[in-house]
C-alpha cells in the first residue's frame, strides 16, 4: 500500500527552476532515502513535504489523503532535524510530550507513548535532563524519540547524523535501521552520504539538479546504474566510453567486453573497481596496461592503471602482494557489464554538475 | 611556562584598572560618599532623620510612589508595542532595511525635545487638539495632566526603539529548525509562539523590561517638563531640594532610588536563580 | 559543511516567497506608524521654528519667519553652547574609548574568579539613577573644585558612557575567535602586532557602536551636566531647559534649540547606524 505519492513537484524562485516535476512513492513501512549532491534540491523537496514551504507546482498524499495544502501542523508527519531542533527551555519529558499535547492525547496515552520511545530510543534515565545537559548522540535519541511518539504516518529525517563523529554516526545508524525494522514507520531520509544510503534504505532515491536521477534497490543502483550520474555517485566507478554491437562492446583500447544488454553504435559503461581483475605480466596481449600508482587501504589495494590514453581505478582484494608502479598488468573485464543509458546534451550537463559537486563531498571517496 | 603566567596574573589587573578604576573614583566614591552624608546629623553624628523625612512627609511619600509609577507605567506600554513591533520587523517587507535604520532614531533624541514634541502634539492648543477641534472633539488634559499621561507618552516613545532592539534580537536568536519543529508536532503557529518563543525570547524581554523600568524611574527631564506639578518624583524632588542646598536630604533621597533600583535587580537575579536551580534539581533525576 | 550551504539559500528565498502576500501591508503599516510617530512630531517643531506666530485655532502657521533662526544663530551664548556641546561630546568619545579598551579586553579574554562581580559593577551606573550619580559627585567636585567647570562635566559625563562602551566592545572583542591569536603569534606576529592587525580592526564594530553611544549619549545628556555644570557651563540640552521654563515657555525658541541639538546626533546616527550590527548592540545594551 503507498503510503507517500509525490506527484509532479516543481518549485521555482523567482525565474529559477529547483526542483524540476519530482514524482516518487513510498509503501506503508518501507525506508526511502533520497540521496544527492549539495544543492540537489533534496531539501527543498523534504521542507515541501514537510510544509514549511510551498511547492510551485504538483501534489502530495499521504495514506491517499491530499496534504500538500495543509499546514504543517495538519499533516501528520513528524520530523527529524539535522539540527536536532529540540526546545532548549524543556526537558527531555517536556521535548516529548510537547507533541502530544498539541495533538490533545490523553494522559494515560501519553504516558505509554512516553515511556515506549524512551525504551527503544534508550533514554530511561534521562527524561528530566534539559537537551543542553545531554551529549550529541542523546539530543539525536531525544529528537527520534520526540518524532516517534507522535506515531505519525509519516518521519521525515533531514541528514540526522551529520552533526555526529564518525564512530557514532555508525552506531546511530545500526540503531535507525533496526528502530525502524521494530516500529515500521514509513520514514523518508534524506542524506548526501551515499554509504549512509545504502546501508540503511529499502529504496535509494538519487537527486541531482533538481531532478530523480533513478530509483532503485541499493543492490541494483550499485550493480547495474541506469545513469552515469547514479554509477559515480555511489561508490566508485570507471565509466568507459564503447562502441557496441548486440551483446559485445569495445573498449576504447580495443579491448572486447560482454554486456548486460543488446546495444549498437557507441555507449557507455560502467565498471567497478574491484570488479576488474588485475594480475601482473610480462607480456600483455592487445594493449599493453602499465600501472600508474597504487594505494593500500588495509583490506584492499586501489591502482591507477593507464591503458593507452585511458586511466583505470582497479581495486584488489587482500593485497598481500602489492604490484609495483611501472609494471605491466594483464586487465580481465567482468560479464555482463551495464550499458549506461544514453541521454540528451542537457542531462550530460547535468552530470557535469554533479561530477563538479561530488568533487566537493569528501564523502564519496 | 610559569613565567607566563605570572605575566597574566599582572597583566588582569592592569588591563582591568583604567575602567573599573574610573568608575571607582567618580562613581564608587561620589555613591559612598553620598550613603555617609545622607547619615549624618547637621553636627556630624550619626542619624536616620533624613529618611525618617521620607517615610514620614506626604510630599516624599508621594514621590517614591510617583517615580515607581513613572517607572512601571511605561514599560507596560513599550512591552505592549514592542513585542509586535518586533515581530513585524523579524518578516520581510518592501524597505526593511530602511525601517530597521529609522525605528532607532529616538534613541539619538534627548529626554528634553521628547518632552518638547509632546507639548507641541498633545498640549492643550497644540497640534492634535486644533486637528480634531474641527470634528467636534477636544483633546482632555493630556500634559502636566494628574495621570502623568504626557511623563508616559514621552518615556514610551523614548523607551520603544531600544526595547524593539532588545527583543527584535531575542527572537532572532532562536533556530527556524526550534520553530519548525513546534509546527511539525502539532502546534498552531500561536502555540507555537507562546509555547516555544516567548519562553526562549524571555531572558532578552525581561533585560528590556529591566533596564527600561530603571532607566524612567530615576528620569529628571521628563517628569520636570511634561509632569503634573501636583505629584514630582523622587528624582525632581531631589533636584528641588539640591537647589536649595539640603543636601543629606538629597542624598537619603538618591539612596532611597537607587536602593529601589537595586531591590529590582536582586529580586530578578533571585527568581532566575532559583528557576536555573529548578533545570538543577532535574540533573538528579 | 556541505548540507549548511544548501540549506541558506534556499531558506532566504523561500521566506521571501512565503510572505509575499502580506508584504505590503505589513510594509505600510510600519511606515505610517514611523511616520506618526517620528516624523510628525519633527515636522511639527519645524514648523514651530520657522513659525511666525501660531495661534489656535489654526492647524498650520498663517506666516512663516526666519528672524528667529537669524537671532538665535547671531546669539553668542548659544553659539557657545553649541560648542561646548560639541567639544565635550568629542573628549568624552575619546576619552571613554581609551578608558574602555583594555577593561573590555579582560572582561572578554581572562577568565577570572571576580568576573560576574566586575560585571555587575561596570552595569552598576546604568541602575543607579544619573541624578544620584549626579548630587553625589556634584558635593564631591564642590569640594574639589571640579564643579561648574567643563572638566568637571566631561568627568561626570564619563561614568555615564563608559559602562555602555565597555560592555558593547566586550561583546565585539569576544567574538574574536582565540585560534585567530594563535595564528597570528604562529606567523610571528607581537603583542603590538596582534594589537594593531587583529584586535583593533575586528573591534571596529564595538567601537564603532560604543563610539556612537558615547557620542550621542554625551552629546544630549541633562542630568548631570546640569548638576554638576549649570549655570556656569552651559551646554545645549540645559540652554533647551530653560527655554522650557514652564512659567514662560517660548515654544519657538525652543523648537529652534531643539534642531540644534538634534541635527548632529541625528546626523551621525544615521551615517554610523547604517554600519551598526543589531546583534551587537542587543549584546551590549540588553544584558544583565
Amino acid at each position: 500500500m503507498t503510503m507517500l505519492e509525490i506527484t509532479d513537484i516543481t518549485k521555482d524562485y523567482g525565474a529559477s527552476r529547483a526542483l524540476h516535476p519530482v514524482s516518487l512513492s513510498v509503501a506503508k513501512g518501507e525506508f526511502v532515502t533520497i540521496l544527492g549532491p549539495s544543492g540537489c534540491g533534496k531539501s527543498s523537496l523534504l521542507r515541501i513535504v514537510m510544509g514549511i514551504s510551498q511547492q510551485s507546482g504538483g501534489e502530495i498524499r499521504l495514506a491517499g489523503q491530499r496534504i500538500d495544502m495543509l499546514p504543517p501542523e495538519r499533516r501528520d508527519i513528524a520530523m527529524v532535524f539535522q539540527s536536532y531542533a529540540l526546545f532548549p527551555h524543556m526537558t527531555v519529558e517536556q521535548n516529548l510530550r510537547f507533541g502530544l499535547r498539541m495533538k490533545k492525547v490523553v494522559k494515560a496515552e501519553q504516558q505509554r507513548r512516553i515511556a515506549h520511545a524512551l525504551d527503544i530510543c534508550t533514554l530511561a534515565g534521562l527524561t528530566g535532563r534539559m537537551p543542553r545537559q545531554l551529549s550529541g548522540g542523546q539530543q539525536q535519541r531525544v529528537a527520534l524519540a520526540r518524532a516517534i511518539v507522535m506515531q505519525p504516518n509519516l518521519l521525515l529525517f533531514d541528514e540526522p547524523l551529520s552533526n555526529l563523529d564518525a564512530k557514532l554516526r555508525d552506531t546511530l545508524r545500526h540503531e535507525l535501521v533496526a528502530l525502524h525494522r521494530r516500529i515500521g514507520a514509513t520514514s523518508l531520509y534524506v542524506t548526501h552520504d551515499q554509504a549512509e544510503a545504502m546501508a540503511m534504505s529499502d529504496r535509494i532515491v538519487v537527486m541531482n539538479a533538481g531532478r530523480v536521477v533513478e530509483i532503485g534497490t541499493p543492490l541494483e543502483l550499485y550493480r547495474a546504474p541506469k545513469q552515469a550520474f547514479t554509477a559515480g555517485f555511489l561508490g566508485q566507478t570507471n565509466l568507459l566510453a564503447i562502441t557496441a554491437s548486440g551483446r559485445t562492446g569495445q573498449l576504447p583500447w580495443g579491448q572486447p567486453v560482454d554486456l548486460a544488454t543488446e546495444t549498437s553504435g557507441p555507449a557507455q559503461v560502467s565498471v567497478r573497481p574491484e570488479s576488474i581483475g588485475i594480475r601482473a605480466c610480462d607480456q600483455a596481449s592487445g594493449a599493453p596496461a602499465t600501472v600508474a600508482g597504487v594505494s593500500f587501504m588495509g583490506a584492499s589495494a586501489l591502482y591507477t592503471v593507464a591503458v593507452g590514453d585511458t586511466v583505470l581505478k582497479v581495486s584488489q582484494a587482500g593485497g598481500d602482494a602489492l604490484i609495483e608502479p611501472g609494471r605491466t598488468v594483464a586487465l580481465t573485464f567482468p560479464e555482463r557489464l551495464p550499458v549506461l543509458e544514453d541521454r540528451g546534451r542537457e542531462d550530460r550537463e547535468i552530470e557535469d554538475q554533479g561530477r563538479k559537486d561530488r568533487l566537493r563531498t569528501p564523502e564519496v571517496a | 611556562m610559569p613565567a607566563r603566567l605570572r605575566d597574566r596574573r599582572l597583566l588582569l589587573p592592569l588591563l582591568l584598572a583604567p575602567g573599573v578604576g574610573y568608575l571607582l573614583l567618580f562613581f564608587g566614591g561620589p555613591l559612598a560618599s553620598a550613603l555617609i552624608g545622607s547619615l549624618r546629623a547637621e553636627d556630624g553624628s550619626f542619624t536616620l532623620a533624613w529618611y525618617a523625612h521620607i517615610v514620614t512627609r506626604p510630599s516624599m511619600l508621594r514621590g517614591l510612589g510617583t517615580s515607581i509609577y513613572y517607572g512601571v507605567a511605561p514599560v507596560v506600554v513599550s512591552l505592549l508595542v514592542s513585542v509586535p513591533l518586533s515581530l513585524a520587523i523579524r518578516r520581510h517587507f518592501v524597505g526593511r532595511k530602511l525601517f530597521s535604520g529609522l525605528y532607532k532614531l529616538p534613541l539619538a533624541v534627548p529626554g528634553i525635545i521628547v518632552g518638547l514634541m509632546i507639548i507641541v502634539l498633545f498640549e492643550r492648543g497644540g497640534f492634535i487638539d486644533r486637528a480634531v477641534a474641527p470634528l467636534g472633539f477636544a483633546l482632555p488634559k493630556l500634559v502636566r495632566d494628574d495621570w502623568g499621561v504626557g511623563v508616559i507618552l514621552a518615556s514610551v516613545w523614548k523607551q520603544i526603539p531600544f526595547m524593539t532592539l532588545i527583543i527584535t534580537s531575542a527572537f532572532a536568536a532562536i533556530p527556524e529548525d526550534i520553530r519548525f519543529a513546534g509546527r511539525t508536532l502539532g502546534a498552531s503557529r500561536l502555540a507555537t509562539f507562546f509555547l516555544v518563543e516567548v519562553p526562549l525570547a524571555m531572558p532578552g524581554i525581561t533585560a528590556a523590561v529591566l533596564l527600561t523600568f530603571i532607566g524612567s524611574m530615576g528620569s529628571y527631564a521628563i517628569p520636570d517638563i511634561v509632569g503634573p506639578p501636583t505629584a514630582r518624583p523622587l528624582s525632581v524632588l531631589m533636584v528641588n531640594e539640591f537647589n536649595q542646598g539640603r543636601f543629606p536630604q538629597v542624598f537619603a533621597m538618591g539612596m532611597v532610588l537607587s536602593a529601589f533600583a537595586v531591590a529590582v535587580l536582586v529580586a530578578y537575579y533571585a527568581l532566575t536563580s532559583r528557576i536555573g536551580d529548578a533545570h538543577g534539581r532535574g540533573d538528579a533525576t | 559543511m556541505t548540507a549548511l550551504a544548501e540549506t541558506t539559500p534556499s531558506q532566504a528565498t523561500r521566506r521571501r516567497t512565503f510572505t509575499r502576500e502580506d508584504r505590503l501591508p505589513v510594509a505600510v503599516g510600519l511606515y505610517v506608524f514611523l511616520f506618526l510617530a517620528i516624523a510628525l512630531p519633527l515636522g511639527l517643531m519645524s514648523l514651530w521654528s520657522i513659525a511666525d506666530g501660531w495661534p489656535p485655532p489654526h492647524v498650520l502657521p498663517q506666516s512663516y519667519t526666519t528672524e528667529r533662526w537669524a537671532g538665535v544663530l547671531g546669539d553668542s551664548g548659544l553659539l557657545r553652547a553649541a560648542i561646548n556641546s560639541i567639544v565635550i561630546a568629542i573628549v568624552v568619545t575619546v576619552a571613554t574609548a581609551l578608558i574602555a579598551l583594555p577593561t573590555a579586553w579582560a572582561m572578554a579574554r581572562f577568565p577570572f574568579r571576580l568576573k560576574r562581580a566586575v560585571e555587575i559593577f561596570i552595569l552598576a551606573p546604568i541602575i543607579i539613577p544619573g541624578i544620584v550619580v549626579a548630587v553625589g559627585i556634584g558635593q564631591v567636585f564642590l569640594a574639589l573644585g571640579l564643579a561648574y567647570s567643563v572638566a568637571g562635566v566631561i568627568l561626570v559625563q564619563i561614568v555615564g558612557t563608559l559602562p555602555l562602551m565597555i560592555r558593547l566592545m566586550t561583546a565585539a572583542l569576544e567574538t574574536i575567535p582565540d585560534d585567530l591569536l594563535h595564528a597570528a603569534r604562529s606567523l610571528g606576529a607581537g603583542t603590538a602586532d596582534i594589537i594593531r592587525h587583529i584586535v583593533l580592526p575586528l573591534a571596529v564594530p564595538g567601537l564603532l557602536a560604543g563610539g556612537l553611544m558615547s557620542f550621542v549619549g554625551s552629546f544630549e545628556e541633562f542630568d548631570k551636566s546640569f548638576i554638576v555644570g549649570a549655570p556656569v557651563v552651559e551646554t545645549l540640552p540645559i540652554k533647551l531647559y530653560m527655554y522650557l521654563d514652564p512659567y514662560s515657555m517660548q515654544l519657538p525658541l525652543a523648537s529652534i534649540v531643539s534642531f540644534l541639538l538634534l541635527l548632529p546626533a541625528l546626523v551621525v546616527f544615521v551615517i554610523a547606524g547604517r554600519v551598526l550590527r543589531d546583534d551587537l548592540m542587543a549584546a551590549g545594551m540588553g544584558k544583565i
